[in-house]
């Protein structure tokens, strides 16, 4: 045999690719594994069949104010005879008799004719902004107090005042004022959000990122020390802490890719069917790219936790049960309380945290966007439903303030944790007794 | 707990040069219990050179011993030394053995050639390296023409070739055989046997476990024998059997009319005691097993004896255990 | 040396129940040896004869009287019942016996609350706490943290290994080599599974009404009113523990491992569960709910017990049709499997 340079490739070649190609193609060969794979694919592609299922059949748009009607029968409707001050009620009266006449105009141009356009402004905690887009707050017969309906000195704006406790903004807009947006569009967009995070946070991350890993990492040396099939790789020139880890690398080589290639799919799909002004939504791509980090990182940390699990005791589901239950739970904590301490003593917490992260510097306007939507009308209506979920689903990453920050910060979290349990596991591996 | 980067088993990359100052198996006062069981309690041996065959029956301790030098197990007391270090805490001597473990499972879905290759490569082989070594050592157990088949096809002495295989792929100057010859066929024994024998011959060290003394017998003089975790018997086989020999063997038989048979056997050169255990069954005592033998057909046959079985009781591990441990008799 | 020949076995010896026929080990004697080469013997050929002999042979029939069916039936109920609570029966592991001990005390908190609030007699923690419609409707069906962190772990841990043990042990030849058919063997693992859930479940559910009647002094009246309460709880209750049961024996008859039924049954409760919320949150759809085997339950129990149902898309009747489609489909796979069961180690 000729001589070849020694490169870090031919290094790697040695011990841990084999290992790493070991444990991949065992993976392969197992019926189970398949199984598995294609249960995660199944269950996640439902959720995506019913997004489909609800984009492609649209959004209703609802006339909000109701002022598209014409409860006269004059032809004229009532957003027209307001925007000319004559009596909506009264079919004497009606645009078509001033001069020049007024042509009537079709009932649709009032549907969705006052969207939101309010804005936040410097760090005042009491801010008027706003304008009505329809003119049926200006050109309202009536009294100016009746046009200043929120008695803030302005006829025909919007009113925000900041909370001084909770920092939270109260909205509170004149009569007729944004009081007939585009609800298809606010709620396709709201919508498409809200299920870009739910299906990354707990579609990808919790069901594939935690269920994997305990169905595949879980028997990774434990199975092989029962079957007596460990005393093979044991009786190498070859420490147990690095048959620990090439194990892990080899259970990343199947799981990784899996993840990669559903994140690829489910961009696309989702970047086409979601609404967009062009035809693919690419700012998504980043959440995208997030969501299946953060389920990289979940499923690395998970398997080396589950693999030590295996291997520390022979009921290693004991344990990993309570713990996949302590997950579930902080999953639910951290969508309603990402600030919560307690979610630092978990993996999922921070997992979900680069989700979040990715979110906010992708879509900055959100809080606004959020605001809009859950303070818009008095009773629940579609606008509100879609904007409650996507809030369910959006936090705040609950580290530093800066998207890049929390992302990286919770990025290294994760490695810690995941090189803990190595070096834990390791130990344990280390001074097991293999029969 | 580092990863070892430079990925090369220890001590692969020069050539192999017996160690002649650190015997190869050292055992002093070791002893391994659980709870108040002693699977092994405090042996003392080294081993250097040669074929050693270790003898016992289930649960003597073989396995327990060779995974003890494997660094399966960690010793409880006592301190073992695989060329000089310590298995349990550094792995790195297993570059220089090969170890065939017991267990029957194996990696079914791999073919021999890729199992021995991958595992090749945990020795600090390269892919293209690997691949050469594994063609060899199946040559040298005779799988060439089986190895690229799945292992699960195989039959049971297919399958501990292989096992063999992979154990001899780094060229190991230390080869530890736990029972290889368990379940597998006649032919499959002699096949397996004459590999042992040969990496006798090579010169290298080379433990063998069974509890057959039979397979022991072809394979190497010398032997341990081990009972109940204990050392009963360690040196060369001839040397153990002639004290066994001086004990007498038995020779049981089973006929219609035994009274009738003793009358005619007794006349025999080497029957050196006859006693009826009961009323059917005949035990004949004697010094030279082989010579009884040879003429007991003809005694029966002439005399026209009705015989349903001839039997060897003592010609098992267990009677010379027995011997061993109180000095004759059960 | 001794004059006994070691084949025969001494005149005295017992074959009773506790001493086995062969001295062997059970699993020995189930299994003999598997290799041939346990007799510390081989064969030796003697000198090759010229003469055959064929050796004549007579089977004698067993003339004994089988117990009846039932009895047998028994035994294995009883033997993996009372493995949960001696030695001596199926050994169920120490981690599954703690849990299932845990788990029973946990679920009786309700019970001690009402007994406490009788104790103090402090209506208003009695309204919190006794039986009502809606407490009835918790113990059994209350989805936290009954059926995610008690009843699901309690099935996960019993199912886990039930089946699959013997299929990876071999043991299932103890089973098939006695007179017991192979519907018997499954049918009592069944049973014995489902009654140790019902101590858990349906026996705490007892405790609690019986701690309210105790407590409070309810008479005859109070009884007659929330007894059919109590029976349709009752009955969501056995709903619940042979869903569980089933869809567990089914994947530890598919499975060789204790691991993959346990964690399977928890992924198929909770993983559907996650799903169907992840979609009605999202889309305000319910349809999802019908995959959930804790949800089926749950509307079907809320019509059953009459509570407020909190699925409201669809009609209870889906949910009870999904049910049983659910239950079939695993009883099939079981059914299935069993039947066609080698009996071999695998």
């Amino acid at each position: 045999m000729e001589a070849k340079p020694n490169t870090i490739y031919r290094a790697l070649d040695r011990k841990a690719a084999a290992i790493t190609e070991f444990t991949m193609r065992q993976y392969r060969t197992k019926a189970s594994t398949w199984v598995i794979l294609g249960v995660g694919l199944v269950a996640i592609s439902l959720v995506m069949l019913i997004y489909i299922d609800v984009m492609a059949s649209g959004f209703e748009s609802i006339d909000n104010d109701g002022d598209s009607l014409d409860p006269d029968n004059d032809g004229y409707p009532t957003g027209q005879e307001l925007k000319w001050g004559t009596d909506p009620y009264m079919d004497n009266s009606h645009p078509g008799l001033l001069t020049p006449p007024i042509e009537p105009e079709p009932a649709s141009n009032y549907i969705d004719e006052d969207g939101f356009d309010y804005s936040i402004t410097g760090t005042s905690t009491r801010q008027t902004t706003g304008f009505d887009d329809d003119g049926d707050c200006y050109n309202y017969d009536g009294t100016s107090s009746r046009k200043d309906s929120n008695q803030n000195g302005v006829e025909c704006d919007v009113l925000l005042v900041q909370d001084r406790y909770s920092g939270q903004w109260n909205v509170n807009p004149d009569l007729n004022v944004d009081e007939d947006p585009d609800d298809a569009a606010y709620v396709a967009e709201a919508t498409h959000m809200a299920f870009v995070l739910g299906i990354g946070k707990m579609g990808f991350v919790l069901l594939l990122g935690m269920f994997l890993p305990l169905f595949l990492a879980t028997g990774l040396i434990r199975d092989e020390m029962s079957a007596g099939t460990m005393h093979f790789m044991l009786a190498k020139p070859i420490a147990r802490t690095e048959v620990f880890l090439y194990r892990i690398l080899g259970y990343l080589g199947i799981v990784w890719p899996y993840f990669i290639a559903l994140g690829i799919l489910f961009a696309l799909i989702s970047g086409f069917m979601g609404p967009s002004d062009g035809l693919f939504r690419f700012n998504d791509l980043g959440v995208w790219l997030a969501i299946v980090f953060a389920t990289m990182m979940a499923s690395f940390v998970y398997g080396m936790l589950f693999c030590t699990m295996g291997v520390m005791w022979r009921y290693g589901i004991v344990l990993a049960i309570p713990f996949a239950a302590w997950e579930l739970g902080m999953c639910l904590i951290s969508m309603g309380a990402p600030d919560a301490s307690i979610l630092r003593f978990s993996v999922i917490g921070w997992a979900l945290m680069i989700v979040d992260a990715a979110a906010v510097l992708v879509w900055p306007n959100m809080d606004m966007f959020l605001l809009q939507g859950t303070t818009f009308g008095n009773d629940l209506n579609s606008i509100q439903t879609s904007a409650f979920a996507l809030d369910f689903f959006y936090s705040k990453p609950g580290v530093g303030s800066n998207g890049l920050i929390s992302s990286v910060f919770a990025t290294v979290v994760l490695l810690v944790q995941g090189a803990l349990l190595w070096f834990i596991g390791g130990a344990i591996f280390k001074g097991k007794e293999i029969e | 707990m580092m990863p070892d980067f430079n990925q090369e088993g220890k001590g692969q990359d020069q050539a192999w040069q017996p160690d002649l100052t650190v015997p190869a198996v050292l055992l002093e006062g070791v002893s391994k219990s659980y709870g108040r069981i002693f699977a092994l309690s405090n042996i003392t041996m080294a081993l250097n050179g040669g074929v050693t065959g270790v003898l016992g029956t289930n649960g003597a301790g073989k396995s327990t011993m060779f995974n003890l030098l494997m660094g399966k197990l960690k010793p409880s007391q006592g301190k073992i030394r695989l060329f000089g270090t310590d298995p349990w805490k550094n792995p790195a001597p297993y570059a220089r053995v090969g170890f065939v473990p017991e267990h029957e499972k194996m990696y079914d879905w791999m073919t021999a050639h890729q199992f021995v290759s991958t595992f090749a490569r945990l020795n600090g082989l390269t892919r293209a390296e690997a691949m050469v070594e594994a063609d060899r050592v199946l040559n040298f157990v005779g799988l060439t023409d089986v190895a690229h088949k799945k292992i699960g096809q195989y039959s049971k002495g297919m399958r501990q070739r292989a096992k063999i295989a992979h154990a001899l792929v780094n060229d190991p100057e230390l080869i530890i055989l736990d029972e290889p010859l368990q379940g597998c066929d006649p032919l499959a024994r002699t096949t397996i046997m004459n590999v042992i024998r040969e990496l006798g011959r090579m010169g290298r060290t080379v433990i063998v476990s069974s509890h057959i003394l039979q397979e022991i017998e072809r394979i190497t003089e010398q032997i341990i024998i081990l009972h109940k975790g204990r050392l009963l018997a360690l040196g060369n086989l001839h040397a153990i059997r002639e004290k066994l020999d001086q004990i007498p063997h038995r020779i049981q038989i089973e006929a219609d009319n035994a009274k009738e048979l003793a009358k005619d056997v007794i006349d025999l050169d080497d029957v050196s005691g006859i006693s009826f255990p009961n009323k059917n069954n005949l035990s004949i005592q004697t010094h030279n097993l082989g010579a009884i033998h040879a003429d007991l057909p003809k005694v029966i046959v002439e005399n026209g004896h009705r015989v349903h079985t001839i039997d060897n009781p003592d010609d098992d591990l267990a009677s010379i255990l027995g011997y061993l441990t109180n000095g004759g008799g059960r | 040396m001794s004059e006994q020949p070691t084949e025969l076995p001494p005149a005295d010896i017992e074959y009773g129940a506790e001493a086995p026929v062969t001295g062997q080990g059970r699993m020995q004697a189930a299994w003999g040896s598997s290799e041939g080469d346990e007799d510390m013997s081989s064969p030796q050929a003697t000198q090759p004869t010229s003469t055959g002999h064929v050796f004549e042979q007579v089977y004698k029939p067993w003339q004994g009287t089988l117990n009846p069916r039932w009895m047998r039936n028994w035994a294995i109920l009883r033997h993996h019942l009372l493995g949960i609570f001696k030695k001596g029966h199926r050994p169920w592991g120490m981690p599954t016996r703690l849990f299932v001990l845990i788990v029973f005390i946990a679920s009786l908190s309700d019970a001690a609350l009402t007994l406490l609030s009788g104790l103090i007699g402090d209506g208003s923690l009695h309204q919190l706490w006794g039986v009502s419609r809606d407490n009835l409707y918790g113990h059994v069906l209350g989805f936290f943290p009954r059926n995610v962190l008690y009843y699901p772990i309690v099935a996960a841990l019993l199912v886990g290994s039930v089946i699959s043990e013997d299929r990876q042990h071999g043991t299932s030849a103890l089973y098939f080599s006695r007179p017991i058919t192979r519907f018997d063997y499954v049918g009592m693992k069944f049973l014995s599974v489902a009654l140790i859930q019902a101590i858990v479940v349906l026996l705490t559910l007892a405790l609690y009404y019986f701690a309210e009647i105790i407590s409070l002094g309810r008479g005859w009246a109070w009884i007659m009113d929330t007894f059919p309460l109590f029976l349709a709880a009752f009955v969501s209750g056995m709903l619940l523990i042979f869903t569980y049961t089933s869809i567990g024996l089914a994947l530890s008859s598919v499975s060789k491992g204790k691991f993959f039924p346990g964690i399977g049954l928890l992924s198929i409760v909770l993983g559907t569960k996650v799903l169907a919320v992840l979609v009605s949150t999202l889309f305000d759809r319910e349809i999802l709910y019908l995959l959930s085997p804790y949800d089926c339950m749950a509307h079907v129990g809320q019509i059953l017990i009459g509570t407020q149902p909190t699925y409201d898309q669809y009609s209870w009747t889906w949910s009870l049709a999904s049910l049983v489609a659910m239950n079939a489909l695993a009883l099939y796979t079981l059914s299935a499997r069993v039947s066609s069961m080698e009996v071999t180690r695998e």
